[in-house]
């Protein structure tokens, strides 16, 4: 009886508790963030050039970029492209290495560290290698591919350089780093019970159907996160495009954001800018609301199903 | 004696089979080294190279010399010692401040039912969409009115109240809603709290999240140079990654050196991360738990 | 373990509480000035020594230098303007400065240099850079440095060719005769190339201007409907028409961030550069012979001029200064637009300094050097289009490469581009 009254208790006192765990988070939200976030979507109000004084124009950014603006559309469309190709790219290549990874061989820490090598080193060794393999003249990918170009009499292909394969070429590129999220697979993989596996062993359970109906379903709060989070990333994409492309040839590569660090440090307009800005955020947040809507087919150990 | 044969047989070619299985994993891991080794192999060859040789940009791959004293140089030119210093005062307090307001944020959003929770998850999930550089200049504003402006603060104090943090808050989410609920329900029948359970059940359970939001936190503020260059104002508090950026002129220039210099300081990180991942093999397992 | 770890974390949470305490003496007052010389750059050393002759050379003031990489100065100097905490001197782009007059975040130096006659040498400095930073007949910022865009030719490729220094093009129709001696094809791919109009650092506008037209009209409105500007984008279509452009585009690929450079890498005999390269060739120490030349004019009343920018000096005024910093900066502003210290910045960081007295100096016994002067009286800076202000890159490129590419005629790039930048100007209206 003094147990349930317990408990019954603390339900009522997780309220307080909830705002007591999150409040360190909840405080800088409040005090460090709101501030800054309150200005940006001020700024989006006005003609702010970042070195006068805003003057108020009310709708008249959003207005423009809606209507009256087709590099807004252009770049819209561009990163759409990009999300829906890199991101399942990205989950499927970032599970690949972590199965691969997963195993007792000999040497595993090895690879590991090599694996995870492209995400430590710097964006400008990255660049310089992706010209290596990729430049059409010089590039390594396009000497291999030279008998096969003679084969059947092609023009080698342009890689980055060509109009309608630099957004591939791009995302091609980005795999590089998938070893980020192979990281947070390998660590999701720790946590599947062994005693799962044991008793799928007793029933005569091949290493196929473990993975199928015991690893892959536990692994769905990490694919989850790194689906949502891909997404996130992928409508703000902008380095690579901005470090190999410059958003070429022919705007194939101008994805939004490059689009709105131009407004600003281009056309000096912070307040188009942040308009952008307040745009994606509800475009992004629309969409992550609804995928959001997959977590019931995630399967958490913790609750109930 | 057939039917006692018979299970030596099957154990030795289901040896063979894992040993053959093992040998293909071996090759097509190796291959696939490959392929992510390069970019530091040619950081390495770039980092050996004479100002000549980089001027013909892709056209040469092996330096015909290699020039070992790039290296020398790189220490020498920057002040290596206080960036390092500094870095790593850096590094350790926001790595220590994101694990513990990231864990905490997590275990109210994972394990805890509290008005509001699921629409303060979306606005932590948004705080993560809008691009950083629309709220640059407001916040260095607000740092230079309360007085931030020429100290470490504004680089570091964010990270105890969950700057940046919304992408580990989620991680962390994650890991803790994948331990079980029993364990919690029957810690609380033995009249523990909710910070007992959070420090003798969830955190020790989760090493293997913890070790990879530490890491990763690790990883983006030891080279994150925009960061310091936009907040820090005094350049005795600069960092290896900022400090760094000196390599890279107008006009291409001194990149070995840069090359050299990303080297040394790429080099503990990948010792980290070789320590890190051990505990994704010894990770914890409930192997003891009942349902 | 656990007590090991408190004592480090609180030892570190000291630490960055109590950093180390910048070394002015205290009884100076001091002056923040930014460059781009950070610690670890070629020139930093020279930069500081520079900066430490002028705090000897007096007691009142201390200045302070500050360097940041070329890359990052401008991410850096734009937060500070716009929250105003900007040092009291720096370093800024001369052609904009209008856009910060009128911001108020600048000193006006016209009233100084009243008060103070004999402090700077203006009748040294080029008529063209003062121009730009002139804003309501009031000087803003002083030009710094000046740039330049020369035709550099390798001589090794010529004598290979048969050609020797005096064949070197001085025309649009020269050049395309020497060029083609230049090229050496095998098979499909191209070995060496003898000019592209559209490498290195070579501009549709540039060309433009040699043709006696422009991007604007007076008034800022776009013009490029001409059959003129469809003809100079034609030739640099046409220039290399018997290859294709993508194998065009790969083999002149180059990438500035990292120094790769068409020019530089021996690939391409004649190539249009800014001054700059000649440093980079100098510095890493190259072993091939070449020379600079003025570019090549069109054949029929072509005009002398090459496109120039260049770096202003600029007083900043953070609504705070208190009349000492302004004096002391007024000072510094002085001694670095003095002859002797711009004699040597230029000698330590190998740009072209805006004092032409100074350059002379700089220059005498150096060929190229002496020649890449030359050409910096013909250089003429872009015009600040407040609704477009990077109308020459990002804003023209895309059709640019559509008209090279054959994806649009250059009737039909020319008029979408238009397009573009009156929908810009119309936009840009709609906010003010």
């Amino acid at each position: 009886m003094g147990k349930t009254i317990s408990i019954i208790k603390m339900r009522k006192q997780e309220n307080l508790i909830g705002y007591l765990f999150a409040s360190p988070w909840l405080f800088g939200l409040i005090v460090l963030g709101f501030f800054p976030i309150l200005m940006s979507f001020y700024f989006s109000f006005t003609n702010y050039n970042m070195v006068s004084a805003p003057k108020i124009i009310w709708f008249e950014n959003y207005r423009i970029l809606l209507t009256n603006d087709n590099l807004f559309w252009k770049s819209l469309g561009i990163t759409l492209y990009h999300v829906v190709i890199a991101v399942p790219l990205g989950i499927f290549v970032g599970l690949f290495l972590a199965f691969l990874l997963n195993s007792k061989i000999k040497g595993i820490s090895i690879y590991r560290t090599l694996f995870y090598l492209p995400n430590v080193v710097s964006v400008v060794a990255m660049t310089l290698l992706w010209m290596w393999l990729f430049q059409p003249n010089f590039g390594l990918i396009n000497q291999l591919l030279k008998p096969l170009y003679d084969l059947f009499k092609m023009e080698p292909l342009g890689w980055y350089l060509d109009q309608d394969l630099s957004k591939l070429t791009l995302i091609l590129m980005g795999l590089w780093t998938a070893g980020g999220s192979m990281v947070i697979y390998l660590a999701q993989m720790q946590d599947i019970p062994v005693t799962l596996y044991e008793s799928a062993d007793i029933d005569g359970a091949s290493w196929f159907k473990k993975m199928i109906h015991i690893t892959l379903p536990l692994m769905t709060p990490s694919i989850f996160f790194n689906f949502i989070m891909g997404l996130i990333g992928s409508f703000q994409v902008f380095t690579i495009a901005y470090i190999m492309t410059g958003g070429g040839p022919s705007r194939s590569t101008y994805y939004y954001a490059y689009y709105l660090f131009d407004k600003m440090m281009n056309d000096n307009a912070m307040g188009m800018a942040s308009a952008m800005a307040w745009i994606l955020l509800v475009i992004v947040l629309i969409v992550t609301v609804f995928a959001l809507r997959l977590n019931k087919y995630v399967f958490y150990l913790g609750e109930d199903s | 004696m057939s039917e006692l044969m018979l299970p030596k047989q099957k154990y030795r070619s289901r040896k063979k089979r894992a040993r053959i299985v093992r040998l293909i994993l071996h090759i097509v891991l190796l291959l696939c080294s490959l392929v992510f080794v390069f970019p530091f192999l040619w950081m390495l060859v770039t980092a050996l190279k004479t100002p000549a040789e980089l001027l013909r940009g892709i056209d040469v791959f092996f330096p015909a010399k290699p020039q070992w004293s790039n290296f020398i140089d790189a220490v020498q030119k920057i002040p290596f010692f206080m960036y390092l210093k500094n870095s790593l005062i850096i590094v350790v307090l926001v790595v220590f401040g994101t694990v513990m307001s990231a864990t905490t944020a997590a275990y109210a959003f994972a394990k805890l039912r509290w008005k509001g929770r699921d629409k303060w998850f979306i606005v932590m999930l948004a705080t993560m969409m809008l691009p950083i550089q629309v709220i640059l200049i407001p916040t260095y504003v607000m740092y230079s009115w309360i007085g931030w402006l020429g100290t470490r603060l504004p680089m570091i104090v964010p990270a105890f109240f969950g700057g940046g943090a919304a992408f580990y808050i989620f991680l962390m989410r994650q890991f803790f809603k994948g331990i079980p609920k029993e364990l919690t329900e029957s810690a609380i029948i033995d009249g523990a709290n909710h910070f007992q359970i959070f420090l003798k059940i969830m955190l020790p359970l989760s090493k293997p999240a913890i070790v990879t939001v530490a890491l990763f936190t690790f990883m983006g503020t030891w080279n994150d140079y925009f960061g310091p260059l936009i907040f820090l104002s005094n350049p005795d508090h600069w960092t290896l990654a900022l400090g760094l950026r000196a390599f890279q002129t107008q006009y291409g220039g001194q990149y070995n050196l840069m090359m050299a210099a990303s080297i040394l300081i790429m080099l503990p990180t990948l010792i980290i991360f070789f320590f890190a991942q051990k505990t994704f093999i010894e990770g914890i397992k409930f192997t003891g738990i009942k349902g | 373990m656990k007590k090991f770890l408190s004592i480090l974390l609180l030892g570190l949470l000291s630490l960055a509480l109590y950093g180390c305490n910048d070394d002015t003496p205290t009884d100076r007052i001091e002056i923040t000035f930014w460059h781009m010389s950070p610690v670890g750059s070629a020139s930093f050393s020279d930069t500081r020594r520079i900066i430490t002759e002028f705090n000897q050379s007096q007691d009142v003031y201390f200045v302070k230098g500050t360097g940041f990489s070329f890359w990052d100065y401008w991410d850096k100097i734009a937060v500070a303007i716009s929250s105003r905490t900007a040092p009291d001197i720096g370093l800024s782009t001369i052609d904009d400065v209008p856009i910060r007059a009128e911001a108020g975040v600048l000193y006006n130096l016209s009233e100084l240099i009243e008060a103070d006659p004999d402090g700077i040498e203006i009748d040294q400095l080029y008529d063209s850079q003062l121009s730009f930073a002139t804003y309501d007949g009031h000087l803003y910022a002083l030009p710094f440095t000046a740039t330049t865009r020369v035709l550099y030719y390798n001589l090794d490729m010529f004598t290979a060719a048969g050609l020797s220094a005096d064949d070197v093009p001085t025309t649009w129709s020269e050049l395309h005769t020497v060029a083609k001696q230049l090229d050496i094809v095998q098979g499909s791919s191209i070995q060496q190339l003898g000019f592209d109009p559209t490498y290195g650092n070579a501009t549709y506008h540039g060309y433009l201007w040699q043709a006696g037209l422009d991007f604007f009209d007076e008034d800022l409105n776009p013009t490029l409907n001409t059959q003129g500007h469809i003809d100079v984008l034609q030739w640099m279509i046409d220039f290399n028409s018997e290859f294709t452009r993508s194998q065009l585009t790969a083999f002149g690929d180059a990438n500035t961030m990292l120094g790769i450079n068409p020019f530089a890498g021996e690939r391409v005999a004649m190539m249009i550069e800014v001054d700059s390269l000649y440093q980079t060739i100098k510095e890493a120490g190259a072993d091939f012979n070449f020379g600079v030349t003025s570019i090549p004019v069109p054949d029929d009343g072509g005009i002398r001029v090459n496109w120039g920018s260049g770096f202003s000096v600029e007083m900043y005024d953070n609504n705070k200064n208190t009349p000492d910093k302004k004096a002391g900066a007024w000072e510094f502003l002085k001694y670095l637009m003095s002859k002797d210290t711009q004699k040597d910045l230029s000698e330590t960081n190998g740009w072209i300094m805006a004092h032409q007295g100074a350059m002379l100096e700089v220059a005498e016994g150096d060929a190229i050097m002496t020649r890449i002067l030359e050409e910096v009286a013909y250089a003429r800076d872009k015009v600040y289009v407040p609704y477009a202000p990077s109308w020459h890159g990002n804003d023209w490129q895309s059709y640019y490469n559509d008209a090279l590419t054959g994806k649009k005629t250059a009737a039909q790039a020319l008029a979408d581009a238009r397009a573009n930048y009156l929908q810009k100007k119309a936009n840009w209206e709609a906010t003010r």
